[in-house]
Parts: C-alpha cells; sequence; structure tokens
C-alpha cells in the first residue's frame, strides 16, 4: 500500500509539472517573437542580451513607416471579412436544407463537397492567374474574397451541418404547423437555436482567411495583398532586421491568436465534423 | 413539390459556386497540359499563348515524367507528409494523455499548447528559419556557440579536462540546404499542428468510458496495457480523422516551402508546379494533373477510412 501511496503522491508532482514544461516548450517561439518585438534590431542579435535587456515600443511605432503595416492589415481584415459573410450566406441555407430535408443525394454531395478541398490548389494556379488576369481581377480584393468564399464553403457547410443536425426536427415541423415558412422558420428557429454553431463556424472561417497563405500570395502584388503576402516577402537572413520583423509579425498574428483561444471547444467540433465530441 | 423545391434552391448556390470552382480552372489545365504552352519563347512565338494549334498530346506529361525534379518533388512531398503525420500523431497522443488530468494551471497550460495553431502560416515559417533555426543569428546558433563554450572551459578543468578535450566544436547545422530544409519544414509545421491533434485527442479522451478503465485497474491491468488495450483502440476514430485533415492540408503545403526552400532544390509538388508557372504552362499543367491524380489516390483512401464514421 505504501508504494501505491508513493507512486499516486510522486505522479501528482511530476505529470503536471511536465505537463506545463510541455506547453512552455510549445509556447516559447510565440514567447520569443514577441519578446524580440520589444528589442531594438541590434539588441536583437545580441546573445548576450536574450533575456535581459531594455523594452522599446519603437518597432511598433514604426511599424507604418518600415512595413506599411496598417496597408495589409487592412486589406486581410477586409478580405476576412467579407469572405466570411460571402461563406455564410451561401453555407447556411445550403446546410439548412440539407440537414432538415435530407434526401439520398444528400450524402453524396457533402462527400463531393469535401472532395473539392482535397484538389491540390496549385494544379489551378495558371489557370486562375490567366483568368483573372484577362477579366481584369487580378490582385482585387474583389477576388481575393471570391477564393477566399470558395476554398472555405466546404468546410463551413460541413460544420454547420452537423450543428443543424442536432436539432429536433420536430421543432422545425411545430413551426410550420404554425404557419411559417422557410424564411420564417430560419429566422424564428434556426439561427435563434444554431446561433452558437454559427458563430463559431464564421470565428474559424475567418482565422483560416486570415491565415491563408497561397492564393493570397500567388494572385496579389500589390492592391489587394494581405498580411501573408507581407511576411512572405521577409524570407532571406540578409538583410532582416529581427525586432522590427518580430513586432509586425506579433501584430499580424495576434488578434487571432487570442480569438482562437475563445474558439478551441468549437474548432473541435467543427474541424472534426462533429465525429469527435 | 414546394417541399422539394426550396431546399433545392436553397444549396443551388453552394453546389453551383463548388462546382464552376471544381470544372472551370480543372478543365483548363487539362487543355494546357496536352498543348505547347510556353510563355517566354523569342524562337517560336506561337507558342506563347494558348491554341489548339500548338497539340502536344501527351508530350508534356512525358516530358516531366522523365524529369529528376518531378521525381525528387514528388519524394519530398511525401517525406513531409508522412513525417509530420507521423510525428504530430505520435507527440499528439502522448501529450493529450500527458495533460488528460486536473492539475493546477491546466486552462492555461491548454492556451499556451493551442496557439501555435492560430499562427499564420508565413509568420510560422519567417519566424522559424530566421530566428529559431539561423545558424548563425538564429537560437540555434547562440546555443551551439554557448555549449562549445561550456566545453572549451570544461577542457581546462581538472580531472574531466582530459574527457572533454576528446570532444570536438559543435558546428550548427545550416536549415537552408536542400535536404536540411525538408526537415526545417517538418519541424515548423508539426510545431504548428500537434496543438491541433491534441486538441482533438483530447476532447476525445474526456469522453472515454472511466468505469471500464477501473474495472481494469482492479483486474490488475497495468497502466501500459490500459492504455493499449482500451485508450488506443478509443482513439482509433479521431486519429483517422486528425490523419485526413492534416493530409488535405499538407499536401499544398506552400508558403513554408516558398519562404524556407527558395532557390535551393528543396521543392514540394505545389512548388515545383509553382516555378514551372513562371515559363512553361504546358508542363506545370501535366504536372498538375499529376498532382490531381496523387491527391485522389489519397482521397479515395482516406474518404473510406472517415467516411462512414462521419455520416453517422
Amino acid at each position: 500500500m505504501a508504494i501505491v501511496a508513493q507512486h499516486t503522491k510522486f505522479s501528482k508532482i511530476a505529470w503536471p509539472v511536465l505537463a506545463w514544461v510541455v506547453a512552455l516548450i510549445f509556447f516559447f517561439p510565440i514567447a520569443y517573437m514577441v519578446m524580440t518585438s520589444f528589442k531594438t534590431d541590434a539588441d536583437a542579435v545580441k546573445p548576450e542580451l536574450l533575456f535581459s535587456f531594455t523594452p522599446t515600443l519603437d518597432n511598433y511605432a514604426n511599424m507604418t513607416d518600415n512595413y506599411d503595416y496598417w496597408r495589409f492589415a487592412t486589406n486581410s481584415l477586409i478580405t476576412a471579412t467579407f469572405a466570411t459573410l460571402f461563406t455564410l450566406v451561401v453555407s447556411v441555407p445550403c446546410a439548412y436544407a440539407m440537414a432538415f430535408n435530407p434526401t439520398r443525394a444528400t450524402k453524396d454531395i457533402l462527400m463531393w463537397m469535401l472532395s473539392t478541398k482535397m484538389l491540390p490548389a496549385a494544379a489551378v494556379l495558371y489557370p486562375m492567374i490567366f483568368m483573372t488576369k484577362s477579366l481584369g481581377l487580378y490582385d482585387t480584393k474583389f477576388l481575393i474574397v471570391m477564393v477566399l468564399s470558395l476554398i472555405n464553403l466546404p468546410i463551413a457547410i460541413w460544420m454547420l451541418f452537423t450543428y443543424f443536425k442536432d436539432i429536433p426536427k420536430d421543432i422545425i415541423e411545430a413551426g410550420q404547423m404554425d404557419g411559417l415558412n422557410t424564411w420564417g422558420e430560419v429566422r424564428e428557429i434556426l439561427i435563434p437555436l444554431a446561433w452558437g454553431g454559427i458563430a463559431s463556424t464564421a470565428l474559424l472561417v475567418f482565422i483560416f482567411c486570415w491565415n491563408e497563405a497561397y492564393w493570397t500570395v500567388r494572385l496579389t502584388t500589390t492592391d489587394a495583398a494581405t498580411l501573408s503576402k507581407l511576411i512572405e516577402g521577409n524570407r532571406a537572413p540578409e538583410g532582416l532586421f529581427f525586432g522590427r520583423l518580430s513586432a509586425v509579425s506579433t501584430a499580424a498574428v495576434g488578434p487571432i491568436v487570442v480569438l482562437g483561444w475563445f474558439c478551441q471547444k468549437q474548432l473541435v467540433q467543427g474541424l472534426t465534423f462533429g465525429a469527435v465530441k | 413539390m414546394a417541399n422539394r423545391t426550396i431546399p433545392r434552391l436553397l444549396q443551388t448556390p453552394a453546389v453551383v459556386l463548388l462546382l464552376f470552382w471544381m470544372l472551370v480552372p480543372l478543365s483548363m489545365t487539362l487543355f494546357f497540359s496536352f498543348i505547347r504552352y510556353v510563355l517566354n519563347n523569342l524562337r517560336r512565338p506561337e507558342w506563347t499563348s494558348p491554341s489548339i494549334e500548338n497539340w502536344r498530346g501527351f508530350g508534356n506529361y512525358q516530358y516531366v515524367w522523365n524529369q529528376d525534379s518531378f521525381w525528387l518533388a514528388i519524394q519530398n512531398s511525401i517525406l513531409i507528409v508522412t513525417s509530420i503525420l507521423f510525428l504530430t500523431v505520435i507527440l499528439g497522443v502522448a501529450i493529450a494523455v500527458l495533460i488528460n488530468r486536473s492539475f493546477p494551471g491546466l486552462g492555461i497550460v491548454r492556451v499556451l499548447l493551442i496557439s501555435p495553431f492560430f499562427v499564420m502560416p508565413a509568420v510560422n515559417a519567417v519566424l522559424w528559419i530566421n530566428m529559431i533555426l539561423d545558424p548563425v543569428l538564429g537560437l540555434q546558433g547562440i546555443a551551439v556557440n554557448g555549449i562549445n563554450e561550456i566545453i572549451a572551459g570544461l577542457r581546462s578543468a581538472p580531472v574531466v579536462g582530459g574527457f572533454f578535450s576528446l570532444w570536438p566544436e559543435f558546428e550548427p547545422i545550416s536549415f537552408r540546404a536542400t535536404q536540411t530544409s525538408a526537415y526545417a519544414v517538418i519541424m515548423m509545421v508539426t510545431w504548428q499542428w500537434t496543438p491541433f491533434a491534441v486538441l482533438i485527442f483530447m476532447t476525445s479522451l474526456q469522453s472515454e468510458d472511466q468505469q471500464q478503465k477501473e474495472a481494469a485497474t482492479l483486474d490488475g491491468a497495468g497502466r501500459w496495457n490500459q492504455f493499449r488495450f482500451l485508450t488506443l483502440p478509443h482513439l482509433g476514430r479521431p486519429i483517422a480523422i486528425v490523419v485526413m485533415i492534416q493530409a488535405i492540408f499538407h499536401l499544398s503545403l506552400y508558403a513554408e516551402i516558398e519562404i524556407v526552400s527558395r532557390g535551393n532544390g528543396n521543392k514540394n509538388l505545389p512548388y515545383y508546379i509553382g516555378e514551372l508557372v513562371n515559363n512553361n504552362i504546358g508542363a506545370a499543367s501535366a504536372t498538375g494533373i499529376f498532382a490531381v491524380i496523387l491527391a485522389n489516390i489519397v482521397a479515395i483512401f482516406l474518404l473510406r477510412m472517415v467516411g462512414k464514421t462521419l455520416m453517422e
């Protein structure tokens, strides 16, 4: 018995300590980036000042001069917001119809939609450049909004479908008895009941749009360039200034990481299509 | 009648948009893959615009098939995707089991652990390759220098000095070389996606049958056997889903490769296509079709594996 008791006491301390250590290791790169963002460019590369340095806000103050941060951030915000809205406008009715009026084809349509996610983007890169250039859409925010919506549509529909599926059908039928039409059902029953699901879908789509780094890099030059494009330009180690680079990187990911903290639970349900609860 | 029409109308926009997205660009790629189409060709200006006159049949496919760099790109794609899948699943299960208990600060631990997943890929790559892995300015360089200095100090120490004087100086590794940059990509993507695996496995572990485990303990089953015969089977479905979702994302990995490996020969399939797109559209399109075929093989396999469980 004594051995068991000792063992329990040991594991009560050791495992939590190990868990903390692992968590800190995983968070360390982010912490290091944030820390470096408060160093001057000169201090940032001095090993002796790794942890003890005089913090400065200059890197943040000069973000506009150094990188034109706000222009890219505005583009990111505009494209991600409108893409999220458009995705919802298209996916909510679709998921609603699928969840409440399933037919034999519904399962196949859902699977087909998911399979469009597996189409390698690179395979259609040139046609996209070709089409958008000949239509005059290349490097426009409209184009980025449309592309971001299209690539997130399948995931949004799947997420919403799994949320709507859990709403009892009786409620909708009761609504129909009371003489509600389709729009009435959506407004009076669906949206109030599935509000949480719709909100977390929107949040997740927004995060994906903000972080997207294939189309936003390949289909923009200046006018519609997002933060991904801005950061992607800093790839060579020569001529890089770690202090200011850290500041602009922190500003680019900060809002999204904080937003992510609030929706971790929904993320699980959403990304696993409700298969893991 | 109305009961059927309205649901169909509601689905139409989504279906039409996705159908367009899937069919129009892809059929253009298919067409381009059968013609000679080279953007910067001064000697044959007729090849610089797409036309049925420049029909090449399977010539582009043959050309790509015989390129060593194409096979290297495929090899690299597979190496990167499978390594990431392997590492994230192993680490994910280990960490999820580790934090599946109540202890002070569990909430903070979860927040710290999930954070890397929300970092945008471009920042992830720039941060790792420059500030962490750089052999001179990055933490790697600083750490290797530090270790070398400690060893140098120990060489003159009494007793152990003789032992340490046998040690060589450590060399920092450059992660911008052809092969090492693939490892850098594997490292940074594993860092980003392990939290995702942890999150999903952790959620799944919370629904594990505790009574079963208690019964197993009473029957004298050890920790390892409980994990092996109860926990691991319970995690079967989440592991399948983590593998599927990650395969979707990592087969089209691009920003990390672009930032880490520009110009050093470490390409995956999307990056290889991206290079060809600057000039040889015919070859780029043929490679694109190969990529679609590869993705389909993976997709059929994965959807079979996961499809059933999703529809319950």
